[in-house]
Formats: structure tokens, sequence, C-alpha cells
């Protein structure tokens, strides 16, 4: 919920997830389902044919360039304009994509046969080359500028075998490519169309082989998508997307009130209820993987003593914080991950709240009226509310919190990473990899840089142990030895798993929310 | 005239300078936008490198200065660290929301300001204007943002009669032009009313209504327009505020103008973008300024324009 | 140019005057008293009464008279401590620009020269900078807070009363009783602090009414950007730009501390409206 303009999908396709596993050998390509009635043709006149989208997340910096970007306000809707040669859909399971079939032939080469008969929205044709040109762009010197490119540097090349078959060759081992190949960075893009028309063209004018393509966009105002009638998969139901950027909240839930907009994304907390009242409306709320906790910068006085810290885990209701202020819709974690995530420990219990308790380890640490800066995102509601709640609840166990309320911007790339953010912040993280190694690779080994004091040899040695390996039963082990050893160490307080809450129309049919925010839109229909 | 012009021009070439400088200096100091591009992306430094070169962000601050402003003498903004795109292109295309809506606001504010302000001023005391007067003061009296959701509330949600944002036709510039124009109208209320109290005590109006012409014939014909010059060099220094109050608007009602590309463009460090914005906006309000002083001649031709004055 | 005076009797039977002055009195009094007029505590979160509606409604649980706001505090009581947060914001904030600014105005008025090319240039730069883009920079460098906020809106503010001090020395200076000092050996100083300042003071003194009321609108606005205060300490503004979210089910949130600027600034502005009628008709702020 905090850093949701900037939670990165490029943290999500770092990883293995595991979900996944059994996807990865030779699948064999779905039919084209050809659902007969879209609502362009007679017959189809119960909807209309035209949906319009509330994004919550703005604009995505200006460029729908698949390489240019990390934010998922480009992936909520990218997702219908460009096809990877895998797919993660709405259930987060890997299914074919632009490619139909895949398998190692070597250590270091996996061969993607390609589906044939796919183009590009102006008509340019899909294939082998397209798939070369694409990871040459990202791999070569326009992928220099690209925040995508780090994911995918286990590729050396891609080597074109034939038309419809294509062989990656990789310089090391990496278990994690596939997904990594239904993230942004391996959408893949038409050579020809670029090289006519120049990258900062296709910035603006995006041309890819998805359900729907772009016809207008209007930085920071809106994107209008038409369904493409030649999609190589299920043809989109409703012919005219628009999808309008309207971050402010008040101004968002107004347009949807007013049947401006058919989805709207991310109704605020205080107007669920109210909505969910409401026959004219739905209300659909599905669970991430994103998960926020209360971190410590372990180097500063007093939380550096172990007892100051479990004070606070012990002094902080968070179950109120849920009931109240998120309006029951999050759920509390023992570690900094999601319940699907792997590497959850469910028998391991959250922090009781016991403001007697915490009051005694503060009084034994001797930290009583200790002043602590607490920093978070100034654009958040949540986050603020959370934060004077937090205040409040340490003040009646002697301890003085700072509120710093800062850009978010400011507090990811740069209060966080110079140790400059106080001694607690709260933080935000997408875990959009379903796999605990990510989160906990770059929160607690030293030097990374969102972690700028913790270091633990035990946390080092088994983040190791379940890197080192693709014996699930060794990494599933070595994690549940990490959240314990986290548990007692302390680098945070896991607050919980936040939830993502979409309204819609009544009159919506066949929208699923996405767990990712990565929304699908080829199934929505509205109703007359 | 011609040297003055040439002069004022010369003068709003060394404010844009300046400008150029503070801006270009202030913004290297708000962070390294390599980090707020690529963080979240867990970048390895070899990454991180190249793309620090790439948006010339590896050369000497000096060298970066002078880059910057080589290329600003020649017309060129730069290129956003974003989406590669130069940055000029981008902004002009976003000048004219802005414009639309700071013009509407104006109008309306004058359709208001301008008959409350001489009713004001010629009844002074009376109900009218202690009415008119509460009456303006309410539109400056809170905060743009606060009025703006108020009035959505009421006309888009409650009463349905016009859309709550966006930006695709007249329709949809009616509340925030109405919003900006309310708070306008409240300053420049003000200002015709005392700009027309002090005309209307003035030698020639006195000798004019001693000369038997009619009382209305005075108020327009003489002292209203007298009481304008005020007016415009006011109006022309207030296009600050004018803009500063667009970029909440904008942000309120989804409105995709300059302020909230510049507003996108400051969270996401996108140096060029950030100076160009504020370096066009300058240039509007030099330009208007400039306008405005040469106006007075048209307003009043006793003034002569390059005179002491100005 | 010679001094006036204010006129107690002319006030009285003002009736916006009157209003205005009341408005004021009431806000500083609130300021002033805070402590002795508040019910409750304006900071410790209570989150079992969040959203707790108005005292009059059946469904509220605490009773509190305006209700409480999303953490569960009473309305009331944050809006009675915000008018010290508030009045603080403008008046410090207002009083930098207007020691800044008037100094400057001085110097530059009456020496004229150098200091006045530089200071006028610098008046023009600041003047033509898009005022929100400027402070969400240095924001963005030195973070937000209270005393940031403040320096911020004073740091900049300092414009108007440079050109208005500076053109009224540029008339008071040839005065007769100023020459008349000049020739007596007095000092430039002292000069200007004893025969142009009080010249000088009052049309100052307008505009610092109109920029505090400014001011204070100001950090709304910039509250609702982002940029603000602390969200516990109670400043209208900012429990304006929070409360927004809340205004369709629970209004009393934004509304309340809407009404309490709105009337402050009303406030303010009628009894600027009136010290300038009294003090210097030809100002034009």
């Amino acid at each position: 919920m905090f850093n949701r303009g900037i939670r990165m999908l490029g943290v999500a396709a770092v990883a293995m997830s595991l979900i996944v596993s059994g996807c990865s050998g030779n699948t064999s390509t779905p039919a084209p389902a050809s659902s007969g009635a879209t609502p362009s043709q007679p017959g189809a006149a119960a909807y209309k044919d035209k949906l319009v989208i509330g994004s919550a997340l703005g604009d995505p910096q200006g460029s729908w360039d698949p390489i240019d970007t990390f934010v998922v306000a480009w992936g909520m809707v990218a997702s219908n304009i460009f096809d990877g040669l895998v797919d993660r859909g709405t259930d987060l399971k890997i299914k074919p994509g632009l490619a139909t079939e895949w398998k190692y032939t070597d250590d270091k080469t996996l061969e993607f046969k390609l589906r044939q008969g796919v183009k590009f929205h102006n008509g340019e044709p899909f294939n082998a080359d397209s798939v070369v040109f694409t990871f040459d762009r990202l791999l070569g010197p326009e992928g220099e500028k690209s925040p995508q490119r780090s994911n995918y540097t286990s590729i050396d090349k891609v080597v074109k075998v034939d038309d419809y078959t294509v062989d990656f060759k990789l310089k090391e081992t990496d278990p994690v490519l596939i997904t990594k190949l239904a993230g942004y960075g391996g959408m893949i893009v038409p050579p020809k169309y670029i090289k006519e028309v120049g990258d900062a063209a296709f910035d603006v004018k995006p041309v890819g082989t998805g359900p729907y393509k772009v016809t207008a966009y209007t930085k920071d105002s809106q994107v209008v998508l038409e369904a493409y009638p030649d999609y190589w998969g299920e043809k989109a139901k409703t012919k005219n997307v628009v999808v309008r950027f309207i971050p402010e909240d008040a101004t968002r839930i107004a347009e949807f009130q007013t049947g401006a907009i058919d989805i709207m994304q991310t109704v605020p907390v205080a107007q669920v209820k109210s909505l969910e009242s409401d026959t004219n409306y739905k209300v659909i709320k599905v669970g991430g993987p994103g998960a926020t906790a209360l971190r410590f910068d372990v180097s500063k006085a007093p939380v550096d003593k172990l007892e100051v810290r479990q004070a606070i885990a012990y002094a902080i209701d968070t179950q109120t914080i849920i009931d109240t202020i998120l309006g029951g819709n999050a759920k509390r974690i023992s570690s900094f991950q999601g319940d699907i995530s792997f590497g959850n420990n469910p028998s391991q219990q959250p922090f009781a709240y016991d403001p007697a308790k915490a009051k005694d380890l503060i009084t034994k640490a001797g930290a009583t009226g200790a002043k602590l800066d607490l920093f978070f995102s100034s654009k958040s509601t949540a986050s603020k509310e959370i934060g004077q709640a937090i205040a409040s609840y340490l003040k009646a166990v002697g301890l003085e919190v700072v509120l710093n309320p800062v850009d978010p911007q400011a507090l990811s790339s740069q209060l966080i990473p110079q140790a400059k953010a106080g001694q607690m912040h709260l933080f935000g993280w997408g875990g959009w990899t379903l796999d605990f190694d990510n989160t906990a690779f770059l929160l607690y080994t030293k030097g990374q840089m969102w972690n700028p004091s913790f270091n633990d040899p035990k946390t080092n040695e088994l983040l190791v142990k379940e890197r080192g390996t693709n014996d699930q039963k060794v990494r599933e082990q070595a994690f549940q030895e990490l959240t314990a050893r986290l548990r007692e160490t302390m680098p945070d307080v896991p607050l919980y798993q936040s939830m993502a809450v979409w309204g819609t129309s009544a009159k919506v049919d066949g929208f699923t929310a996405p767990p990712d925010d990565r929304m699908r839109l080829s199934s929505v229909v509205v109703g007359k | 005239m011609g040297s003055y012009i040439l002069k004022r021009l010369l003068h709003g070439a060394f404010v844009l300078l300046a400008i150029s400088l503070v801006v270009f200096f202030a913004l290297r100091l708000t962070g390294d936008p390599v980090m707020a591009i690529m963080g979240q992306g867990n970048p390895t430094q070899e990454a991180v490198d190249a793309m620090r070169r790439s948006l010339g962000l590896d050369l000497p601050l000096w060298k970066q200065l002078f880059k910057f402003l080589g290329d600003l003498a020649m017309g060129n903004l730069g290129t956003s660290f974003r989406n590669n795109q130069p940055v000029m292109p981008q902004i002009v295309e976003r000048m004219p929301a802005t414009l639309t809506l700071a013009g509407a606001g104006l109008f309306v504010s004058l359709l208001v300001a301008v008959p409350v302000g001489i009713i004001s001023a010629v009844r002074r005391g009376g109900f009218l204007d202690i009415f008119g007067r509460i009456f303006a003061l309410i539109g400056i009296s809170f905060p743009n943002f606060f009025l703006g959701i108020m009035l959505m509330l009421v006309f888009a949600v409650k009463l349905r009669w016009l859309p709550a944002s966006g930006y695709q036709g007249f329709k949809y510039l009616i509340l925030p032009g109405l919003t900006l124009g309310l708070i306008l109208s409240s300053i420049i209320t003000r200002l015709i009313r005392s700009t027309m109290l002090d005309v209307l005590r003035a030698q020639y109006i006195q000798t004019a209504r001693a000369k038997g012409l009619s009382e209305r014939l005075v108020i327009f014909r003489h002292a209203f327009r007298n009481a304008m010059i005020p007016a415009v060099t006011f109006i022309g220094l207030q296009l600050g505020a004018l803009l500063g109050g667009t970029v909440i608007l904008e942000q309120v009602f989804s409105w995709p103008g300059v302020g909230r590309l510049a507003l996108d463009a400051i969270s996401n460090r996108d140096f060029p973008l950030v100076q160009g914005s504020v370096l066009i906006l300058a240039t509007v309000m030099v330009i208007v300024n400039l306008v405005v002083d040469l106006s007075y001649g048209f307003l009043d031709p006793r003034i002569k324009v390059g005179g002491k004055g100005a | 140019m010679t001094r006036k005076r204010i006129s107690l009797k002319r006030l009285v039977t003002n009736v916006p005057a009157l209003i205005g002055l009341l408005l004021v009195l009431l806000a500083v009094g609130s300021a002033v008293f805070a402590a002795h007029l508040a019910p409750h505590d304006p900071v410790a979160a209570e989150l079992r009464l969040r959203l707790d509606p108005p005292g009059w409604d059946p469904a509220s649980k605490a009773k509190y008279l305006l209700g409480a706001d999303a953490v569960g505090r009473d309305m009331l009581t944050r809006i009675i401590y915000g008018s010290r947060i508030s009045l603080m914001i403008g008046i410090a904030s207002t009083a930098i620009s207007m020691v800044l600014g008037v100094t400057l105005g001085l110097l530059s008025g009456y020496f004229g020269g150098w200091i006045e090319s530089i200071v006028m240039r610098v008046a023009d730069v600041q003047l033509a900078f898009p005022f929100i883009l400027l402070a969400l920079v240095i924001m963005a460098i030195f973070g937000g807070g209270l005393t940031k906020l403040i320096l911020i809106l004073g740091l900049t503010g300092w414009v108007s009363y440079a050109r208005l001090v500076r053109s009224q020395v540029l008339s008071v200076r040839e005065l007769d009783f100023v020459q008349a000092a000049r020739s007596l050996g007095a000092k430039d100083l002292g000069i200007i602090w004893r025969h142009i300042l009080p010249n000088v003071i009052s049309s100052v003194i307008v505009l610092s009414t109109l920029q505090v009321a400014t001011n204070i609108l100001t950090e709304a606005g910039l509250t609702f950007l982002g940029l603000g205060v602390d969200p516990s300490i109670p400043s209208w503004g900012g429990m304006l730009a929070d409360g927004r979210n809340y205004i369709t089910n629970a209004w009393w949130v934004a509304t309340f501390p809407g009404f309490a600027i709105m009337l402050t600034v009303l406030g303010v502005n009628l009894l600027g409206d009136w010290l300038r009628d009294e003090l210097d008709p030809q100002l034009r702020v």
C-alpha cells in the first residue's frame, strides 16, 4: 500500500515462483479461444462497447516502452497491449504466451517454439526476428538506460534457429528466467516499427501483439485502447477501453459514483462499507503478496538494543490498526511476506499486543523517555494514520515518537539507503516474487540499499544456503530457520499483508481483480 | 519604444537565465535520479554506471551546467530522463490545458469582479458593498483544493450536471474554471473596488460630474477605464499565483496541464523535464508582464511607455 | 504623505470590520487559551473512535461535539489547538517576509544604486518562479516539517514588501523633513529608522494582514500536495487536506477545519480591508 506508485515488477520478475514450476516444461498450446459473440458483432447488444477504468496509479511516467519502466502503473494497462513469450495471468500461474513450448536443450540453452500466425497491431508479423530484436535491444545500448535490464543479465544472447524457433544462450544457469520472461522487460516488441519510427515515438505510440491496441494517449490524462481484431488468443469482448489516470482519491471516487468510470482501482478504505451496501456497485478484494513492516535502523540508539525493538513490537496493537485504519482489508503477518509466499511459516505467531511487557522491557533497557524518529510516505493516507497510531501506542509505553512524513521517492531512493531515515520507517514491499528469497536477500543482507545497518552472520548463512540450491525442501527448511531467526533478531516488526480493493459498477461482468494489479481486460463486459 | 522593448527583453532573458541556474543547482541537491529510476529494480553497479553515463550525469557538474546552458541557448531543453523524449514538445503539448484553465479562471473572475467591484465602490459602505465584499472574500477564504472538491461533490456527484474531472471538452472546463475563477475574483474584486474608490475621488471625475455628465457615463467612460490600469498590472503580477493555483487544481480535476507534468517530474527526479517546465512557466510570466507594461499605452494614452513610470 | 491614525469610532460603525475583528479575536483567543478550552488531548490516537460522528448523531460513541478524526481524536480539541499552529504558520512566516522585505525595500529605495539593482533583479526572478514548484523542490531537498514550511513561506514572501516599501521610500526620501534631517548631518540609517520607516509602516501592516491569510491557505495547499507537517500536529490546513478523503462518508473531518480556515481568513481579510481604508486607501493589495 505504501509504495503503490513505485511497486516494482522488477522485484517480481527476479523470482522463481514455485507455483509456476509445474508449467515450465513442455506445455501444450491451448487452442485460441474462439468465443463467438463479441459485442461488436450483432446479437450482443446487451453490452456497451466502451469500458472506462479509473487508475489510482496515474501515468506510467510518460512511456509505454516495456523496457523504460518498472512501475505497476505500466503493467496495469500494458499487460493488455503486449505479450511475452510466457504469460503470468491473474491466477499468478505461468502459461504459454507468444511461445507455445520451451525446453532446456542443455544447461545454458533454453529453446522456445514460437506461436505462428501472430501479427503485431501494425500488421507486422511476429517471428524469431522479433524475439531476437527485443532482447538485443534490452541487452544492447538502448537497454543501458533500462531499469529492466538488470533482471535479464543472465542472458548472453538470443539466437534465431528458424523463423519460429529461438535459443536463449545463458551466461549462467537461471532457474528464475521463465518467470522473468513474463515480466515487463520480456515483452516482445515490433522490430520494423521501432526502426521506422524510432524509440522516442514508440514510447508514446506503442505497438504490441496483445488483445488491445493503443489508439490515443494523453499523458497524465488517459490512454484509449481498442480491441485488436486479429489477436491470436481470446479476442477482447469490449471494443473500446479508456483508462483514465486519477490518482487523487476524492476525485476518483466522485467519478465512480457518478458512473463515469466502470472499474475503479483502489477504493479508499473509508468508502468500502458504503459501496458494499449499495447494489449499484461491486467491491472486490484480492489478497496480494504485498506486505508492510516497521523497519529499524539497528545502528541507532535506542533501537540498537534488542529489548527496545521487542518492546516496540509488543506495544503496537496491529490487529486494531488493521480493523480500524485498514477497514479489515489486511492480514497480520509474522515475517515480512504474505501467506502465499514461499518461505512463509504459518505456525509462527506474530507478536501479541502486550503493553505491560513492553513497558517492562523499556524500563529494563533504560530507554524510558527516549526519542525516536519515524519516517513514512507523506503521500499515503494509510501510512500517515498508522504512523500516528504507532506514535500513540509507543507513547503509552514511554517512548516519544517524532513523525516525519516525507516524499516517498526520497524515502526509498535516498533517506533509507543513506541511513537518514531515523530509527524507524514504515516500508511497503511488493513481494511479487511469491518467494521470500528476493525480499530477505534485499532487506537483510549487509550492503543492500534498503538495509543500512542490519548484519547477522546466521541470516547471511541461511540466505546463502537457500540460494545455492534448487532443492525446494532444503530451501523451505532454510526459510523456516530464517523466519525464526529474524523474529529473534528483529530487524523489523512485520505488520500486515494488504489486500487490493477494486470497485466495479454492478453492470460489469467478467472482471477478475488482479493480485498484482496487472489487469486482464479481454473478458470484461459492461451491461447497458 | 523599440529600445524600451529591447531593454525589457534583455531583462527578461536575465531573469530566465537566473531561474535556470537556480533550478539546475537546486535539482541536483534533491538526490540521485539514477537511484530514483532504477532503485527498485535492484540493479548491478554496472547497470547504474551505464544509466548514469547515458543520462550524462557522470560528467562533472560544471560540464553538465555548460551543456545545459549551451543546449538552452540553442532552444533545446534536453531529453527526459524517463521517456527519452525531447522535453520541449512534451511541455508545449501541455500548455494549452494550463492556459485554457488559467484563461477560464481569469474570465470567470472578471465576470464576477468587475460588476461587484464597481458596485462596491460606487455604493461604498452600503448594503451592496458589504454583501459584495463578503461574497468576494468567501472565495479566497477556502483553500483552492477544498473549494474544488466541494464544487465537484455538489455539481458532479449530487446534481450530476457536470463531469467531475477530466479534459475532454467545454463541460470539463466548467468546474475547474469556476474554482479558479472564484478564488481570483475575490482578489480582483478588492482591487477594482479600491482603484475605483481612488479614481472616483480624483479631480477630473469631480469635474466631469460638475459638468453635469450622467453618473453612469462618469463611472464607465472615465472612472472605470482609469481604474483598469492598476488592475491590469496587478493581474499580470498575480499570474504567478494564477499558475500556482492551477498546479493544485490540475491535480484535483485530473487536468493534464504543465503543473501536473512538473509535479510528477519533480517526484520522478526527471531533471530536464522540471527545468523545462519551470523555465517555460517563467517565460510565460515574463512575457505577460511585458505585455501588461506595454498595454498601459493602450489603456491610457497619456502614459508614455518607456518613460519614468516604467 | 502624513501618518494616519486608526479611529476606533469608525471601527464600531463599520459592520464588516467588526465581524472581522470578532473572528480574529475568536481565533487568537482559542490559540492563547487552547489548553484551558480544549476538552481532550489533541495528539493521542484512540483508534476505537475512528471517524466517530458528531455528538448530536445518535450513532456517536464518544459524544464529541464535532466528532472524531481518522485516528479517533476529538475534532473540537484539534480545531482549538489548530488555531495555534495555523496562526503561528501565518504570523511567523509573514514576520520573516516582512522583516526581510521591509529591510531590503528601505535599503534599495533609500540608497538606490547597485543595492537597488540587485534587490529588484532578485525580486523579478523570484516573482517569475512558479511558487509551488519552488516549494516542492526545496521540500525535496530539505524534507518537510513545520519549521521548514514557515521558512519557505517566509523566504519567498518578501518580494511584495520590498517592492511596496521601495516605491514609498522613493517619494518619502525627497520630502522636506528628510532633506532637512540630512542637511543637519543625520546618519543615513538614523534617517531611515526615524523618518522613513514610520511613514511606510502603515502600508506594511495592511499588506501583512493579507499575507497572514494567504499563508494559512498556502500551508493547506502544500499539505494537499503531500509536503506538509507532521500529521499529529493539529494544523487546520493539514486536517483539511488529510480529511478530504473522508468527505463523503465522514464529512465532519474536513468540513470543520475548512470552516475554521474560512472564518479566520475571512476575519483577517475584513480587518485588513478596514485597516487599508483607514491607513492607506491608495494601497493596492
